[in-house]
Formats: structure tokens, sequence, C-alpha cells
């Protein structure tokens, strides 16, 4: 008896095994193995010698750039590019979290219905193709957009959207908003409402409650919400081109440049450099918040 | 709901819905652009169902998005299931740490990362194209895998352990424990993780765009590579109707589900998970009918590529750049399919697709990872292939229509000895304006668009070669110089004009010129007779070539990855006769080299006199001119250098 059930142990325990398998052989050839492959390049010249130099053009090479008072000052090109990207990316994310936040939670505490209506609304957008999506809003903002028309009627004064960091922003907040609305409403319709009736229970004030028991709970999925927002719209380089009049050149738009100039190894050295901060930026987020959590995700 | 609740929502979904409005209204315009509306049609429409590559496209895209998700759906349960049961806390760390990576690594190094990794296998096995529908569904899995696992994960810890347990106790096998309790309690988990990964597969446009390859053409790719000509309203058709089937889908699902409701699971989640696992009889029936029809039409599929062995030529072209049957035109490649079966009494396959630019055309021939037997470049580019020894001389006994090409495009510098190349079209950089904002003293130069006078209306080129072109004819700088510190006075022009630009364009200029909103811009003569179509009326384009210009060809060469070169010289020959050359000719609308077209009397009248005057201007010395102010290919060196001055005006 004793020795049928090893025999059955060491069945489940292959069992699992096997379920493993095809996922860590895929993971190793098509996750992995190709990274390896950035940085090989990342390290190449075009006869794949090693060098250093791609690496050091991303740091050292500079153009000059005019400056508000119209004066020119040199500049290092693809740092000043990286940063504009980052920056971008940052404040979309935020105000995804801030947009996001709200009707997540207004979703997670609806009735079980509405919960599924929502969440369909949410994701119809993305069903169509998000090139269509990004061309149509052009045609929103434009300075003769319907925006600007509606705005018009209404006796407002018109505004200048189109080609600016706003419209990028705007374009990148649209595209990305579902990557934040649904890990934030998972985590938060998983909250247990009676911690929240006791916090009210106990005097706790909205403000309260919020800053103490929701935010803290919901903290998993704002991490998650946030590394899925930030990454696509670091690198993106559609949206750049087509909000942002074609004069916000962004990180991803350089890389794809490079690629269609046939510089694969200097493509590969700005990926690579990119993959590595944000590696290392979300890495330090998770365990920074993983301080704050017990347990973690 | 509070109302302030409900009017925040309000404005979510108005947010997340504007655009959708948008491309429904537009689909429905009758005109061909997507910022004037001139009234109600279900032309486009129309033009869709007879768009059979636009539906090849989607096909395509959703055959794609149907085997990823799948396959990424099972592997990545499976592959859940295993994580959990990891003892070993660092295993278990690091599945979990390499799951993440595709989620923390930008698209676009994902798809670089796959790309440079597939080429290179390739070309270790010594493959002719490595690239391939089978390398873009290896991406779309790969990148689908962790959305999946992450959705069943959660589930799978929450699920009480001793179910299977008990279920065991009672006499079932592991895998009837499995399948009996845990299957339907992770059941909620895996079907979110299908739907996700079945909607990014269909979105993703980054990712395919790196590594697609032969003859496999997505509907992210063909729209991509709509830039050089314009999206029509076609595209938001095509939206529209997807926005529909998805809303019918859903309200069915919707009906279908009543009995056992996710959300209300959750909510019961902790009283009542027993009860649930029972409840949840109705799910899982909609996710087994789902999965069943998905595995049918892979199947299908797959069965009707394998089915029958027939000759396949694969095209590559500029995007919009072959008459496709829209507007009852002739659909040329099925017309050469039909064509070929009545001539030679067997069938054939040809797979079409479309690129950018001649640089991503370049990008991917030169990766050695796609083979295709016609391609369409550009003068410059071909000068460059040729050089590279990347194109194969033709054999002109297979194209006997070449007799029709005219005398003076023929020894054109690109290929001056006539092997290499067959001339497709040709045009003229020209200066579009809108009469109603630009007074008549100012044009008849490049001067126009550095002009403070029309500040913010000016759009130039979003695409290197072309906007130096502009500054150099300005400059009168040969084009073609080698010369580092002429280039840089070109950047210099251009960062003069930089304050005065509104946008940097490709195709935007047409909705851009079309709507008014801006007033100046360079684009290829026949592109003006578009947008003089589809102006608003509150706009009066016109058009002149300044002096001195860009003349450029397009023409077909087989390059020197050709799997069936015969195959292909029959096509380009077939090309140049009558029926689909005046259709090519008309669809494209630029000038054709052929005079099979221009000699033709029925083109003539339907182009009108005017649109002959600026599409063919007077021919006295045209070769000469060509070949002095034709981009010719720039050494690598400057190449480079044009994208560093390129790129360091971009960053202003």
């Amino acid at each position: 008896m004793k020795n049928n059930l090893t025999r059955e142990e060491k069945r489940i325990a292959w069992a699992d095994h096997a379920a493993l398998g095809p996922y860590s052989l895929w993971a190793l050839l098509f996750i992995l193995v190709p990274l390896v492959f950035v940085a090989y390049y990342a390290f190449t010249d075009n006869s794949f010698n090693f060098t250093l130099e791609n690496i050091q053009r991303f740091f050292t090479a500079t153009s000059s750039m005019a400056q508000d008072d119209g004066s020119m000052r040199e500049v290092r090109t693809y740092l000043v590019i990286f940063w504009r990207s980052l920056k971008l990316a940052i404040i979309s994310t935020i105000i995804c979290l801030v947009l996001a936040y709200p009707l997540a939670y207004i979703m997670a505490r609806a009735e079980a219905k509405v919960q599924k209506t929502f969440m369909t609304i949410i994701m119809i957008p993305m069903w169509m193709n998000f090139l269509i999506r990004t061309y149509a809003w052009m045609t929103i903002l434009q300075d003769t957009g319907i925006l600007n028309n509606f705005l018009t009627a209404l006796h407002l004064p018109a505004v200048h959207i189109i080609g600016t960091e706003a419209a990028v922003v705007i374009g990148m907040v649209y595209d990305y908003f579902p990557y934040m609305v649904l890990p934030l409403y998972s985590i938060m319709a998983k909250m247990d409402i009676k911690l929240i009736e006791a916090a009210r229970d106990l005097g706790c004030s909205n403000a309260g409650v919020l800053r103490r028991v929701i935010w803290p709970l919901s903290l998993p999925g704002v991490i998650n919400g946030i590394t899925m927002v930030l990454i696509p719209s670091i690198s993106t380089f559609y949206i750049s081109q087509k909000l942002g009049d074609g004069k916000f050149f962004l990180i991803g738009d350089a890389i794809e440049g490079q690629y269609v100039a046939n510089n694969l190894h200097f493509a590969a050295a700005m990926a690579f450099i990119l993959m590595v901060v944000l590696l290392v930026c979300m890495g330090l987020m998770r365990v920074l918040t993983n301080r704050h959590m017990e347990g973690g995700v | 709901m509070k109302p302030i609740a409900k009017l925040y929502t309000a404005l979510i979904f108005l947010f997340l819905f504007a655009p959708i409005i948008i491309l429904l209204v537009f689909s429905f315009n009758s005109g061909n652009s997507l910022s004037v509306f001139s009234g109600f049609s279900l032309y486009w429409y129309k033009e869709l169902f007879h768009d059979t590559n636009t539906l090849g496209a989607l096909k395509n895209t959703l055959v794609l998005a149907v085997c990823a998700a799948l396959i990424s759906t099972v592997m990545g349960t499976a592959a859940a299931v295993g994580i959990n049961k990891l003892r070993n806390k660092y295993m278990k760390a690091a599945m979990n740490t390499v799951t993440n990576i595709p989620m923390v690594n930008p698209d676009i190094i994902t798809g670089i990362s796959l790309m440079l990794m597939f080429v290179f296998a390739g070309r270790l096995m010594g493959l002719s194209t490595s690239l391939n529908f089978w390398t873009m569904l290896i991406a779309h899995i790969t990148f689908c895998l962790p959305y999946v696992i992450l959705q069943v994960l959660p589930k799978l810890r929450q699920m009480d352990k001793s179910l299977p347990e008990a279920a065991m106790d009672l006499g079932c096998t592991p895998m009837g424990a499995f399948v009996k309790v845990e299957l339907p309690e992770i059941m909620p988990g895996i079907l979110t993780g299908l739907i996700m990964a079945f909607t990014l597969s269909l979105d993703d446009f980054v990712i395919s765009y790196f590594t697609a390859g032969n003859g496999f053409e997505t509907l992210p790719i063909r729209i991509y590579s709509m830039t050089k000509k314009t999206v029509t309203p076609k595209m938001y058709a095509l939206a529209t109707i997807t926005f529909f089937v998805i809303l019918v889908l859903l309200l069915i699902t919707n009906l279908m589900d009543d009995d056992g409701e996710e959300g209300k699971q959750r909510r019961a989640e902790r009283k009542a998970k027993r009860h649930h696992a029972l409840g949840n009889r109705g799910k899982e029936r909609l996710a087994a009918g789902v999965i069943a029809v998905a595995l049918v039409v892979v199947i299908a599929v797959s069965a009707l590529g394998t089915g029958q062995k027939t000759l396949e030529l694969n095209i590559y072209n500029w995007g919009e750049y072959i008459s496709d049957g829209s507007a009852g035109s002739l659909d040329t490649i099925k017309a050469f399919e039909a064509w070929y079966k009545e001539t030679y009494g067997q069938k054939i396959k040809v797979n079409y697709s479309t690129y950018a630019s001649n640089e991503d055309m370049y990008a991917k021939l030169k990766s050695g990872a796609v083979s295709y037997d016609v391609i369409i470049p550009s003068d410059y580019m071909i000068a460059r292939l040729k050089d590279e020894g990347m194109l194969l001389p033709l054999n002109f006994d297979n194209i006997p229509n070449y007799q029709y090409i005219g005398e003076q495009f023929r020894g054109l510098y690109y290929d001056p000895d006539d092997q290499y190349s067959v001339p497709y079209t040709y045009g003229i950089v020209g200066i579009i304006y809108n009469a109603n904002v630009v007074d008549e003293e100012d044009i008849g130069s490049w001067d126009l668009m550095w002009n403070p006078k029309y500040a913010g209306s000016i759009l130039q080129f979003n695409n290197s070669r072309d906007a130096f072109g502009t500054a150099m004819y300005k400059l009168g700088i040969d084009v073609n110089t080698t010369d580092k510190s002429q280039w840089d006075q070109a950047l210099q022009e251009l960062m003069t004009q930089r304050p005065l630009v509104k946008a940097y364009v490709m195709d935007e200029i047409f909705n851009a010129l079309e709507s008014g909103e801006a007033a100046i811009g360079a684009y290829y003569a026949g592109d003006y007779f578009t947008m003089a179509d589809a102006q608003a009326d509150t706009v009066d384009l016109q058009f002149y070539y300044p002096d001195v210009t860009n003349y450029f060809f397009d023409a077909m060469c087989i390059p020197s990855c050709c799997e069936n070169k015969e195959l292909a010289e029959i096509f380009i020959n077939y090309m140049l006769s009558e029926e689909p050359a005046i259709a090519n000719a008309e669809y494209v609308y630029y000038a054709c080299p052929n005079s099979l077209v221009y000699e033709n009397e029925t083109y003539i009248e339907d182009m009108g006199e005017d649109v002959m005057e600026i599409l063919y201007p007077p021919m006295d010395g045209f070769a000469e001119k060509y070949n002095q102010y034709a981009y010719q290919n720039l050494p690598d060196e400057m190449l480079s250098y044009m994208n560093t001055l390129w790129e360091s005006l971009k960053i202003n």
C-alpha cells in the first residue's frame, strides 16, 4: 500500500513537471535566447566583432538643439530622446492611473451585471485596430477637427492640440487606458468590503479610508497597471508619428529609424539600454512595494 | 451609483468611444477623406467586400489570433498549474521572473529580439525564408503566454487545495481530479486569459512589424504600409463592421451566460466556493463551444493551406500601389491568377504583401529572412540593390511587352543597360497649396515652403531623403552630394524652416490639406488630384512644379532571393499588358512609362486634359533632367550621416 502511494505521488509530481515542460522550453527558446541576441548585436559591429561603440554612441552622440531663447546648444541626442520618451510615458501613466482608479472602484462596487457590461465597454475599443483608432484621433484633435468645431459652436476659444506633447499624451492615455483599468478592477473586486465598513465604523473619514485601507490593498493592482501602461507607452512609435505631427521623436522612433536604416547593431544597442533601464526600474519598484505589503504579488 | 459617479463614468466612456464614433461616421463618407465629410454613402462597404487583399489580411489576422490564443492558453494554463505546484522557492521565483519578462519588455524589444534570433537561426539552417507565418505565430504566442499565466495563477492560488485531494481520495485519478475539479474552478481565469490573448494578438502591430515575412500580411501591417498613399474610409468601414460583430457576439454570450455569472461569483467566492464550482456549467459549455469552433477554423484553414500544392508567387509592393478591384476597377492579382490558369492550365497563388518605404523593404530583404519574387522599389533603391548583388538580371525573352516602354524611359542612371528593371510608374514632386490662403505672388519656387507668412501652415516630408531634398533643391545643392558640409548646410535650412512647419507628414498630408488644416506641402504629383477631389468647400487646392525638383521611378525587379524567376518574369510581362497596365495607372494615379497606357485614348480621356498636363509634363530632355535631379544611391557612410542629421532635426 505504501509503495503504491509513493508511486502515485511520483506520478503526480511527474505530471506537474510535464505540465511545466513545454512552457519552460518555450520560455528558454523564445524569451531568454532572443534577449541574448539583443545583447550580442548591441556589443558587436557589422562584422560581429566585439565593440562598445554602439553603447558609447548612445551616451555621447551630440547635436545642436534650439533653446527657448532661440540660441543653440549642444545636447546629447539620444539622452534627450530617451528622457522625452520617459517623461511622456510617465505623464501618461499617471493620468491613466488617476482616471482609471475611480472607475475601477465604481466598477468593483457595482452590481455583477453592471460590472460585466463595463468590462465589455472597456474592452471593445481594443478589438478595433490600434492604428485606425489613432488615425481617428487625428480627425478629432486637429485644428479644424471635431473638437474645435464643437468648441467654436459653443462660442469657446479653439485649442491647438495636434502636434503638441499633449496630443501624444492623449493618444497614449487612450490606447493604454484599458491596461490600467483591468488590473485595478480585478484587485478591487476581490477587496473585502467589510474592511472598509470596519474602518468607517471606527471613525475613519472617507479620505482616511481611501488612504489607509483601499489604496494599500489595491497596490498590487496599481503596480501591474503602471507596468502595463508605462512599458508600451515608452516605446511606441506610431502615436508620436501621427498625433505628434512627426515632431516628437521618441526612443521607439529612433529604434525603428535605425532598423529601417539597416543599422541593426545600433538599434539593438538602444533596445538593450532601454531594456536594462526598464528592468532595473521595475525591479526596484517591486522591491519597494513588496516591503509595504505582506505577501506581494 | 451616485450621480457624480455616473457622470464620471459617462465621461470616461465618451473618451473611450470618441474615436470609434468618428470612424463609424466617416465609414459612411461618400468622399475619400477621413476629415471632410461629403455625404452619406455605403460606397466604402461595397469597396471593402471587393477588396480581396484586405479581406485576405483580415483572414490572416484572425487565423493568427485564434491560433496564438488557443496555443498560448493551453500552454499557459499547463504552465500555471506547474508553477503553482513548484515546491522549490527559487525555481518558482525564476519562473515568475521569466514570465514577467515579455510584459516588462517593450514590444519593440520583444519584436527586435525575436527577429534577430529568427534571422540568425534561418541563416544557420540555410533557409531562404526564415520569417513567415510560423515565426509570427511563435512571436504572438510568446507575448500572449504571460497574460494567460497571470490570469490563471491567482485562480489556482485561491482554490481550496483540499478539493483535488478529496477527489483523489474518492478514487479519482490525478488527471481526472484535474479535469473534474480543478479545471472548472480555474475556468474563469482561463477564459479571461484566452480572451486577453486573442485581443492582444488581434491588436498587435509592433511585434508583427518586426517578425512579419513572406506572403503573410496581417491587417495592422497592411494599414501601416498605406503611409505613402493614404488610408481610406474603407479601413473605417472594416473597423465599423468589426465593432458590430463584436457587439452581437458579446450580447449573445451575455444572454447565454446568465446562469453562471462571473461577477456574482466573485462576490460569492468566499462564502460559497463549493457551490459555484457546481453552478458553472453555462460558462464551461460556452468555453467548450468557443474552443471547438476555433479549432474547426484552424483545422479547416490549415487543411486548405496544405491540401493542394499550387504554384506560388510572392509580390512585395508599396501599400495601395496596385489596382485592387475597388471602384469597379480591375483586381489585378485575381485577374493574373485567372489569366495564368487559362493560359498555362495550372493553378497559381499570388501572395501579395506591402511595405511603407523603400527602406522598410530593404531592411526585410537584407535580413535574408524573406523571399520575394517581384519587388517594386524606387530608382535609388534599385541602384543600391543592384550594387549589392541583390537583383537578378531579367530575361527579356519572357517579357516581350517590354517593347511598349517608351524610349525616353530606358537607360536611366539606375539601370543604364536595362538589365534589372522594368519601370512601373514615375512622377515628379511638386508643391500643393491652398489658393484661398496662399497669395499668387508667393508661388513658383521652393521658397514658398520657407515663407514666414505661412508659418504654421507648412507641411514637410516625414522622410529624411525627401525632406533634405527639398532643402537642397532650394539651395541649389546636388541632392547626391557626398560633401558633408553641404548636408550640414541643408540641415541648417531645415532648422530654419522648423519653426514654420506645422507637421512632418507622409500620408497625413492628405487629411491636412483636404481639410484646410495646413495650406502648403510638397508631395507626388498624382496625389494632388486625390486631394483636390476630396477637398472641403473652403479649400481650393492648386499645384505647381518648382523649376528643379525630384523625379522618381518605381520599377519592377526580381530580387536574388526569388524562387521562381520565370514565373516572376511572366508576372512582370502581364503587368505590362494593356488592361492591367491601364487599370494600375488609373488606380495609382502616377504617370506610367508604358506606351500602351499613355497613348491610349480612353485613358487620356478618363484622366482629362489638366491631369494629363500635370502628370506628363513635356518630355524634352527628360532623361537628362531625371539623371541630374533624381535621388541616387548614397554610400552607407552618407546614409548614416543623413540619419544622424535627421535625428538632430527631430529632437528639437
